[in-house]
């Protein structure tokens, strides 16, 4: 069983906590970037011929007579989009990785549902696998525990990408979207999380990595066994190979990170022997510290 | 080339099981990886199992075959022809002797010693063998002939210190035994060379006494008269070739000892006694000191001495005690003396309370074991005495005379025969029917009785033959003493003559019988000078402590490492009968440190059965050594330091005797210049390529196994 009997109960406990920390700058509390018809001031532009004279400010216009007009903020619902890796990779380890990642994306799925927020989920492997559609209301986490338990593996090339065109493809909204992947893409996880960034999307990404990816204990002759691709690798592991891997895969952790914080990304990186809501606790902390 | 154990060759089999694992192509352990990125990139340089991998697979067999080339060589223990042409005998003599306790070389002169012989036994090269004697007062053979290191060195490492003197020659002889005909034989002496040999000795080992017959006996000539017996031993014509090194280890340093201290009851007061002692200055220095002597620890006399270079400083003295005990010498406070003259006063003058004199000088006092000597001085009993005369004053004042002696003079015997206990009777003139028991002196005897008829008067009798073994004898002369009448007397058992006429007749006798002590002087007493004469008095003193038991006056100390015959009284000692077995008695011997060991008690076939003789020794250790019951427990031992014993004690103690160092080369620790110049410069002892060709073969194996062994490392999963 995925989910264990306590899971709702841990959630909603994540819940009650995320409100309390964030005092209403989490999900569906936050202010979207749109201008429009919201009744919360923004800001000052130019008139423009054709502009609705409603919006006009008058009385600058009396003061100064310069013709302003106010913009306002339009409150929307908040759209989450929860993007799962679904790549044999994330099958690795004891206990796996992708379990984990079904933890995260269940949890987030509920927190944002309470904050009556819309939710979608997107796995991806190669492309997209399988979808939920936005759907809202905390009644919709049973069957997204339901739809995230049937989930399986699969893929042979992983492709943040492919998965990220689809998604805008069906004409997403823009919102939250949450990347949970342990990012082992070799056509690069950049590329995926550019194309959320150029649709203004608000992402995060999660990355999830085993202990023994970070250090394996190997040393000598071996048969590497590739979980995605399946390709097998003839190799002498020597203490300096296995000290240049160790080296390259740090790396790729930096340049995760780096990444992130250069393009004001949320980023979390975990190994995936943490509890779920131990993660999400220090997702909260670090988020709400930013702030 | 051979080897020793050729069937170690058979071990070369286990190359078959390396070989098959190398060919047999091992299954490769799959590891599942999340992702092939990372490896990918690490090997895209450099493809995984190169050619040179596959070299180093190759390089690994060769090594593991190469090992087990070595290995088998090792145990199978080649060695070369000429090993055994120019293989070694070596005898290596350690000096334990008590000079050699002398801190003058770092630890001591035996560690070093102890040292170097560790080093050449480590330097025994293949097939070599090596034996280890111990030069004490008789060499002992600690171990043989052998080419076992560890046991060799095992052995050197638990040779003790001993206070024995210095024996070098009869252990350089059984070193020549030992060494036999061999060709490559060596004898390596150890030791300080504190001895009188002269060099002459040593040529006698080298190749020029080698060459002439004479040199035997050159040597024999050559060493003092105590080592003419090993000498001759020492040099057979065949053994003189063997060579033998000097190792010397030892300085000219300066030591102070007692070389000679011994004491005896005064033959002329009763209870005096006589002390004599002689110290030796064996430096080139002036030296001061003080000489304590103490009786029981009671201070007898405390003597401050300032001895020249090389000088020997002997004196007797006199003193009184009528108990007796341990007598113990000791040198205290040693120092130098100071050049100028007022310092010199100062030295002079013994400081008692200064802390600086409680103890000696280590510089100038380098041996602590002749520092102090002990003897034993026996004690004296007070003995009962009834005379039964008419009437002689002589004969009364002579007992009276002695402080040991109640006197008690009565005319008649006692009423009914009833004589008392524990009393020496002096029966003159008249005797009765049957003599008393217990001990008895008979003078001038009247009438016959049970041990003798009376015989014819024998007129002037002139004594000319004495009984001089016989303490009863000691310091007597009676060739020179008138005797105008004596008696002739028949006994009716055999008797022991003290004193006999020029015809024959007994005129001084002693009777042995079952119930006591019997002396028949059978002169005219009256009529006779012996009264008048030093002797008589003498004669008496000796006859009291022959009725007392008193064997000796001198109990003489002997010098360590000696024997010596002690007599213990057969009472005391439980076992059967000796008159029916003669032996299965046994008594203990104890050491000075307190521990025992047993020693049987011989009865002489003709002598008395109240006596019996023990064979002490060797008494390798200074002090006092007791003998007791063969069934003392150990706990019993009387110490040296203990001066004083408790009644318990006594009772089991039958007799004592002192041991000192008593030995004038070994107080004097300078080595012998002689010996020391013909000390051998060659090195005998550990370096390379000194051991066996199978100890580099496994060494090259043990490197080969550490390069393997980083191989392993970095093929193997750890």
């Amino acid at each position: 069983m995925l989910f264990p009997p306590d899971f709702l109960t841990r959630v909603e406990y994540l819940s009650i906590i995320s409100k309390r920390v964030f005092r209403g700058q989490l999900l569906a509390q936050r202010r979207t970037m749109q201008m429009g018809s919201g009744i919360e001031f923004s800001d000052h532009r130019e008139y423009n011929n054709g502009d609705d004279l409603r919006y006009l400010d008058w009385n600058i216009y009396a003061r100064h007579g310069d013709l302003l007009l106010k913009r306002f903020q339009e409150e929307q619902d908040l759209h989450v989009y929860l993007l799962l890796d679904c790549s044999r990779s994330m099958g690795f380890g004891n206990p796996a990785k992708f379990d984990l990642a079904r933890h995260l994306v269940a949890a987030l799925a509920y927190i944002a549902l309470a904050d009556l927020d819309r939710i979608g989920i997107v796995a991806y492997a190669d492309g997209i696998i399988a979808e939920l559609p936005v759907t809202r209301g905390k009644a919709r986490i049973l069957p997204i525990m339901k739809f995230l338990e049937d989930l399986p593996t699969s893929g042979q090339d992983t492709n943040l990408e492919k998965a990220v065109q689809g998604l805008l493809h069906r004409g997403a909204r823009t919102g939250l979207a949450v990347v949970v992947s342990d990012l082992f893409d070799e056509h690069g996880f950049q590329r995926g999380l550019d194309q959320l960034r150029y649709r203004r999307f608000d992402a995060h990404v999660i990355q999830l990595h085993d202990p023994k990816e970070a250090d394996p204990a190997l040393l000598g002759d071996a048969e590497l066994v590739d979980m995605e691709s399946e390709s097998i690798r003839k190799v002498t592991v020597t203490e300096r190979n296995l000290k240049a891997y160790k080296e390259l895969f740090q790396q790729h952790q930096i340049s995760v990170r780096e990444y992130c914080n250069t393009y004001s990304l949320g980023c979390t990186q975990s190994p995936s022997v943490v509890r779920f809501d131990d993660l999400i606790m220090r997702m909260m902390r670090e988020t709400g510290a930013g702030r | 080339m051979s080897l020793a154990y050729p069937f170690a060759l058979i071990l070369s089999v286990i190359a078959l099981p390396i070989i098959a694992l190398y060919i047999l192509k091992v299954r490769l352990r799959r590891v599942p990886v999340s992702t092939n990125l990372f490896w990918k990139q690490i090997y895209e340089e450099k493809p995984p199992r190169s050619i040179w991998q596959q070299f180093r697979h190759l390089l690994s067999l060769l090594l593991q075959l190469l090992m087990l080339l070595l290995l088998m060589l090792a145990v199978a223990d080649p060695y070369f022809s000429w090993q055994l042409l120019q293989a070694r005998r070596i005898v290596l003599i350690i000096d334990n002797s008590a000079s050699m306790r002398a801190a003058d070389v770092s630890p001591s002169r035996l560690e070093a010693a102890k040292r170097e012989a560790q080093n050449i036994v480590n330097g025994l090269r293949f097939r070599d063998q090596a034996a280890v004697v111990l030069a004490g007062e008789t060499p002992e053979v600690l171990i043989g002939m052998t080419g076992h290191v560890p046991t060799l060195r095992e052995v050197i490492s638990n040779v003790a210190p001993s206070d024995l003197p210095t024996e070098l020659n009869s252990a350089i002889a059984l070193g020549r035994q030992l060494v036999g005909d061999q060709a490559h034989g060596q004898v390596v002496v150890l030791s300080d060379v504190c001895v009188n040999v002269p060099a002459a000795v040593d040529k006698i080992s080298g190749e020029e006494a080698a060459a002439s017959d004479l040199a035997t006996d050159v040597a024999s000539t050559a060493l003092p008269a105590t080592e003419d017996k090993t000498a001759s031993t020492a040099a057979p014509e065949k053994k003189a070739e063997v060579e033998v090194q000097y190792r010397v280890f030892g300085t000219d340093s300066s030591n102070l000892g007692i070389t000679q201290f011994q004491a005896r009851r005064s033959l002329i007061d009763p209870v005096g006694y006589e002390i004599l002692v002689s110290v030796q200055n064996s430096s080139f220095e002036t030296i001061t000191c003080r000489l304590e002597l103490s009786l029981d620890d009671i201070p007898v006399d405390v003597v401050p001495l300032k001895l020249k270079p090389e000088e020997k400083w002997s004196r007797s003295f006199e003193k009184t005690s009528l108990e007796g005990g341990r007598l113990k010498a000791e040198i205290t406070q040693v120092a130098l003396q100071q050049s100028d003259p007022s310092a010199t006063e100062k030295s002079s003058v013994v400081d008692s309370k200064s802390p600086e004199s409680s103890g000696t000088n280590a510089t100038l006092d380098a041996l602590a074991t002749d520092n102090v000597a002990w003897a034993l001085l026996p004690g004296r009993k007070v003995q009962n005495v009834l005379i039964v005369t008419p009437g002689n004053l002589f004969l009364q004042k002579v007992f009276e005379a002695n402080p040991l002696v109640n006197v008690s003079v009565v005319k008649e015997f006692p009423t009914g025969n009833q004589w008392p206990a524990n009393s020496i009777v002096v029966l003159h003139g008249k005797v009765p029917e049957k003599i008393p028991d217990g001990n008895v002196l008979v003078i001038d005897p009247a009438s016959g009785c049970d041990l003798w008829e009376l015989g014819d008067v024998l007129e002037n009798p002139l004594v000319t033959d004495q009984d001089k073994d016989s303490p009863l004898m000691n310091h007597i002369r009676l060739d020179n003493v008138l005797f105008p009448e004596a008696r002739l007397l028949k006994y009716k058992s055999p008797v022991h003559s003290l004193a006999k006429t020029i015809s024959g007749e007994d005129v001084y006798s002693q009777l042995n019988r079952p119930s006591g002590k019997c002396l028949v002087l059978s002169v005219n007493l009256d009529r006779s000078d012996l009264a008048f004469r030093t002797a008589f008095p003498i004669m008496v003193a000796n006859a009291l402590g022959w009725f007392s038991g008193t064997t000796g006056e001198l109990q003489t100390s002997v010098a360590t490492g000696s024997l010596a015959p002690l007599t213990v009284p057969l009472g005391k000692v439980p076992g059967p009968d000796p008159k029916l077995s003669g032996t299965g008695r046994y008594v203990s011997l104890f050491n000075p440190s307190g521990k025992a060991v047993q020693v049987p008690v011989s009865v002489d076939a003709d002598g008395d059965l109240e006596s019996g003789t023990i064979i002490a020794g060797p008494l390798n250790e200074p002090g006092i050594w007791t003998v007791q019951r063969g069934d003392a427990a150990p706990s019993v031992a009387v110490p040296t330091g203990v001066t004083s014993i408790d009644d318990n004690q006594a009772e089991n103690v039958l007799t004592s005797i002192a041991v000192n160092l008593a030995s004038e080369r070994e107080t004097d620790l300078r080595p012998n210049a002689d010996l020391v110049a013909l000390q051998s410069k060659s090195s005998i002892a550990e370096n390379w390529f000194s051991r066996p060709l199978w100890y580099y073969l496994a060494f090259i194996a043990v490197v080969l196994t550490c390069v393997e062994w980083f191989l392993f490392h970095r093929r193997f999963i750890a």
